[in-house]
């Protein structure tokens, strides 16, 4: 899965930076199964196809429906810098249903360091 | 424009860009007429239009300002009286709610002030156009609406009506097409304020909008509108995880929120399963958030005379179903 474009973004009332994305295919509830492994999802599965939100404490968090083929995401602009980057990393990684889990759990692990670094001024 | 809003006093009524626009040539026009420091006194229901030039001006130590609260959605006259001090001269208060949809008693406010020599300042932009405004025997001191709200006007029209120009300084200045020998600004209205190129589309629009609203009777698009939000709210009542923070709201404007659900949520699976356009978040206006729901903002409903009965019919299932759905967590 890849990003085609950003169609619209915005800065938010509470800090965050809106980008909405488009996709080169649909958010299947496999792909949501995969990524919850990297956060909180919560899902409302009887508004139209299924409504989702996947948050990734402190970098970013992913809201749409299901089987659409785009989502919004809010970044956190003080660390966007490099969790654009892991987003980007997440939908290359699912490769079709056969995640690389193994090169995801390294950069989250360091994501997760310099974003520790970053919000807080130390990774423990 | 001006027998529209019950004066006949054509050249005290000024075109602006917005009602932001109007505020900030208001207070900041009052405040740098005042020779020392002043007490302002406003409520927790304003916009930012007004809270972020009082704020700047706090912190440039021209003012100080006291806010004062509302109840059930209402800020109660007698508060007012009751927070004005000797060193008090200028009050800004808005006349309708843009959240609570609430129409405060600015006719009791403003008698009082009035009695007491200090400047009135009240913001009409949600009122103008939905309710009769009669400023002859409200008789606030200035007066500001909107163009692109109830009174059908497009994107960057507004204006205000002033009693007296004397007790506002012009802050802006510039080309008026009179008098172009004397660097001065013109002390003649509406010259005084209206700076540059006006917006003269802007204008045209406006009149054409109240043109439709007389056409059309204030009285008929004021009954629709409460019928119409009577409905949404009775409906929406029904539903116990949906909370309605003014249940009898003067103007169109329902303000809501779901339970386990974040409103900009609700907003987004409005907008992109429903095709409903509504404001969430904070609505430019902090202090009316901090008091009902902690500061975490709500879903705003407005509706307008060309809102039809179907509608308000889909998006009140709409939310009902966003309601019924809520909490489910995998």
């Amino acid at each position: 899965m890849r990003i085609i474009r950003s169609n619209r973004h915005k800065y938010c009332a509470d800090g965050s930076f809106m980008k909405e994305f488009v996709l080169d295919s649909e958010v299947t509830p496999e792909f949501l199964d995969f990524l919850k492994r990297f956060g909180t999802l919560e899902m409302l599965p009887g508004l139209g196809e299924g409504f989702y939100k996947f948050e990734k404490k402190d970098c970013f968090s992913i809201k749409g429906f299901v089987n659409e083929s785009g989502f919004e995401v809010r970044f956190k602009k003080e660390v966007m810098d490099f969790t654009s980057d892991f987003l980007y990393s997440l939908l290359y990684y699912y490769q079709n249903g056969k995640p690389d889990f193994k090169t995801l759990s390294r950069r989250e692990e360091a994501l997760i360091e310099r974003v520790k670094t970053r919000l807080y001024g130390s990774s423990s | 424009m001006c027998n529209f809003l019950g004066e006949d006093s054509p050249e005290h009524l000024i075109f602006s860009a917005n009602a932001t626009d109007s505020l900030n040539t208001l207070i900041h026009g009052f405040v740098a007429s005042q020779k020392e420091k002043i007490h302002v006194l406003s409520t927790t229901l304003e916009h930012n239009s007004v809270l972020r030039p009082l704020h700047y001006l706090t912190k440039q130590d021209k003012i100080s300002v006291d806010y004062v609260p509302f109840h059930d959605s209402i800020v109660n006259p007698e508060k007012i009286t009751e927070a004005v001090t000797s060193k008090t001269q200028l009050v800004v208060m808005n006349h309708g709610s843009n959240v609570l949809g609430s129409v405060q008693d600015i006719r009791a406010v403003c008698e009082y002030l009035h009695d007491k020599g200090i400047f009135s300042i009240v913001d009409g932009s949600q009122t103008a156009g939905h309710i009769l405004i009669d400023l002859s025997s409200i008789n606030p001191d200035a007066f500001v609406f909107t163009g692109h709200k109830a009174l059908f006007g497009m994107p960057g029209i507004g204006g205000f009506y002033i009693r007296d120009p004397e007790q506002v300084i012009p802050v802006r200045m510039g080309g008026t097409g009179s008098d172009s020998g004397n660097l001065d600004q013109p002390v003649d209205l509406p010259e005084r304020y209206e700076i540059g190129t006006h917006n003269y589309p802007g204008i045209a629009s406006l009149i054409a909008g109240v043109n439709f609203i007389r056409a059309t009777g204030m009285k008929k698009m004021k009954e629709k509108a409460e019928q119409q939000t009577r409905f949404m709210i009775d409906e929406l009542s029904a539903e116990s995880a949906i909370t309605i923070y003014n249940h009898k709201p003067d103007l169109p404007i329902i303000a809501l929120n779901i339970s386990g659900l974040d409103n900009d949520d609700v907003g987004f699976i409005l907008a992109r399963k429903d095709n409903i356009l509504v404001r969430t978040g904070l609505h430019c206006a902090p202090f009316v958030h901090q008091a009902i729901d902690n500061g975490a903002g709500c879903v705003r409903i407005s509706l307008s005379w060309f809102t039809t009965d179907e509608e308000c019919r889909i998006a009140t299932d709409a939310i009902k179903e966003i309601a019924h759905h809520a909490n489910h967590t995998i």
